[in-house]
């Protein structure tokens, strides 16, 4: 039995681990500080942030559809301003690497988010949410366009030299065509996918189950969809991916490691169980122990495609 | 006369927010029995002694059924506390709960020793009313589920109007009738008690007495919590209503489970019910 190295490297960004939280899954981070020691994570991403506070969506904004769930939150939070004053402070007080997750309506929007997180202490980097499904200023439009995608990504890239990590939509024709986009345009890393736009009927009543009529999907029955444009963009792009859609085990983290993502967020898998994710990065030591495998790193990749035929 | 009753409902409610927080415990534990009561009611034991030593009355829980497929934990409110039933002190909790869908429906199907895993206590709990102020219990059907804990906590006897559609969703019909000082019952088919809506002996006890005297706790669907709202309120009723939603976490991180309340800034605020509820003052809601 070998005590695996579980370290890895995505945007210059050095985790002890490869097991991060997804936006929108785990709060700002303390509201977990009952159920697990921050310390065991690779790292966390904040919920989305905005630079101005925003209420979110009418209810109703959850339901569960077979192995998922859509929700349509509507990206509410506190705003930057509260993230740096208030929850920034106690998170520098662990040792896990902090991502801020950026989000705006307007290029302008996100361009000031990114300044006023630049150079904050005990912040590791930027995630660019330009995929959330659920609002009109979500920056959908950024996720979906890649002209608009590329535009963004650059402009903000000149606004930080905080590591920069683009969320891709999976709600793309080509995600690979995203991808070269985001990169070429400054991107340190990808995370990839955010939820696919999905929708639930209350047939009884004949109306959308959530207010806002669709929603994002997450979750296991996402987790093929996202491991199949993990393997798709890490055909595409060189730059690092985290990988995200699903995970609920070892197991899981293992196949977007071999798929080609250097690390992965854990999701929907923290509300089910808030220790989720602690509980996968002890899994995912054990997975490795108990097959000899001395690093982590030598999964990413290591998908081995047999010839056809 | 709104302002000195609803301003004393939400300082009370302000105290309760900012007490020490309770740690949040996540157990598995096996179901001691799932009795059924009739039309889709039933009543799931469960032991947690640490759980059952912090719990207080109207805070709930996230259960969940491992490998049964379905996904997320669903929320209950603890309905039965150690003594709340039965005289023991063997960590016995108790949910309440009707099958309204694929969670509840497998949640029905457990027998005796069925793995569970759960979440809590979560939410605020309600604010007791003080001694010699009338507790009124209103309650719509499986809203009734945190009304016994809550029964056995309050130092005056309370008042229970307990209303349903019909005669089988009052599942707890004999149990208040011997615990409450007085039980007032209307079902919309007439089938037991008055034939009605539970708002109009509601009305009709509120008739004459001061509204100092006694304090209205609700729990049931969103029209009739409403209908409660509107009521009290415009008539300087201290009012804590329990309000429900689907969630996907239980503690604040989802934020799936919002209702609208009025906002400091005179706008419409998203309030999470897990974690700034379920309890919250009437007068707080903008529905």
């Amino acid at each position: 039995m070998v005590t695996p190295d579980m370290t890895t490297t995505v945007a210059g960004i050095e985790f002890k681990n490869p097991v991060l939280t997804a936006s929108g899954t785990f709060g700002y981070g303390l509201e977990f500080t009952d159920f697990l020691d921050l310390d065991r994570l690779g790292g966390l991403v904040t919920k989305g942030l905005s630079a101005a506070p925003r209420k979110g969506n009418p209810p109703a904004r959850v339901v569960e559809t077979p192995a998922g769930m859509l929700n349509a939150i509507g990206l509410q939070n506190i705003g930057v301003p509260s993230f740096l004053a208030d929850k920034l402070p106690k998170l520098r007080e662990y040792d896990t690497k902090v991502i801020a997750n950026v989000f705006g309506a307007t290029e302008a929007a996100y361009v000031e988010a990114c300044r006023m997180l630049d150079g904050a202490e005990g912040l590791a980097g930027i995630e660019l949410n330009v995929s959330c499904p659920n609002t009109e200023e979500g920056g959908m439009i950024f996720g979906v366009d890649p002209a608009a995608l590329g535009h963004v990504t650059r402009l903000c890239r000149k606004e930080t030299k905080l590591p920069l990590i683009v969320k891709l939509s999976p709600n793309v024709t080509d995600i690979r065509l995203m991808a070269r986009c985001a990169r070429d345009a400054g991107a340190d890393a990808l995370s990839l996918v955010n939820t696919f736009v999905g929708m639930a009927i209350d047939v009884e009543r004949r109306r959308p189950v959530l207010a806002n009529v669709c929603g994002g999907l997450s979750g296991p029955a996402i987790r093929p969809l996202a491991v199949w444009l993990t393997w798709q963009v890490r055909q595409a792009v060189e730059i690092p991916i985290i990988g995200i859609g699903g995970i609920m085990s070892a197991r899981d983290v293992v196949e977007f490691l071999l798929a080609g993502a250097s690390a992965v967020q854990v999701g929907t898998a923290s509300f089910v169980t808030p220790s989720a994710s602690a509980d996968i990065v002890t899994e995912l030591s054990n997975w490795l122990s108990e097959r000899n495998i001395a690093s982590v790193r030598e999964l990413i990749g290591g998908l081995e495609v047999p010839p056809r035929g | 006369m709104t302002g000195a009753y609803a301003s004393t409902a939400a300082q009370e409610f302000l105290q309760r927010a900012i007490l020490p927080k309770i740690m949040i415990l996540d157990k598995t534990v096996a179901v001691v029995s799932n009795e059924a009561l009739g039309n889709g009611n039933f009543l799931l034991t469960f032991a947690e002694p640490e759980m059952a030593a912090e719990m207080v009355p109207g805070q709930f829980f996230m259960i969940g059924m491992p490998g049964s497929g379905i996904l997320l934990r669903r929320p209950f409110s603890v309905c039965g506390l150690p003594g709340t039933f039965e005289n023991d002190s063997s960590g016995i909790l108790q949910v309440l709960y009707k099958v309204m869908g694929q969670g509840t429906g497998v949640l029905a199907g457990l027998g005796d020793g069925a793995p569970l895993t759960v979440l809590g206590p979560l939410g605020n709990g309600f604010t007791l009313p003080q001694p010699g102020v009338t507790p009124v219990f209103v309650a719509g059907g499986i809203g009734s589920a945190p009304f016994p804990a809550l029964t056995k906590a309050c130092s005056t006897p309370p008042v229970m109007l307990y209303g349903a559609r019909s005669a089988g969703d009052l599942p707890l019909l004999d149990w208040f009738r011997s615990h409450c000082g007085e039980t007032l019952v209307a079902t919309e088919d007439g089938s037991v008690g008055e034939k009605g809506l539970v708002t109009a002996p509601l009305l009709r006890w509120m008739e004459g007495r001061d509204p100092a005297t006694y304090a209205l706790i609700a729990c049931g669907p969103d029209p009739m919590l409403r209908a409660i709202r509107n009521i009290a309120v415009p008539a300087g009723i201290r009012c804590q209503l329990s309000l429900e939603a689907h969630m996907a976490c239980g503690f604040g991180v989802c934020i799936g489970c919002v209702v609208p309340t009025h906002g400091e800034d005179g706008e419409v605020d998203y309030t999470r019910i897990c974690v700034d509820g379920p309890v919250l003052p009437a007068e707080k809601l903008a529905w």
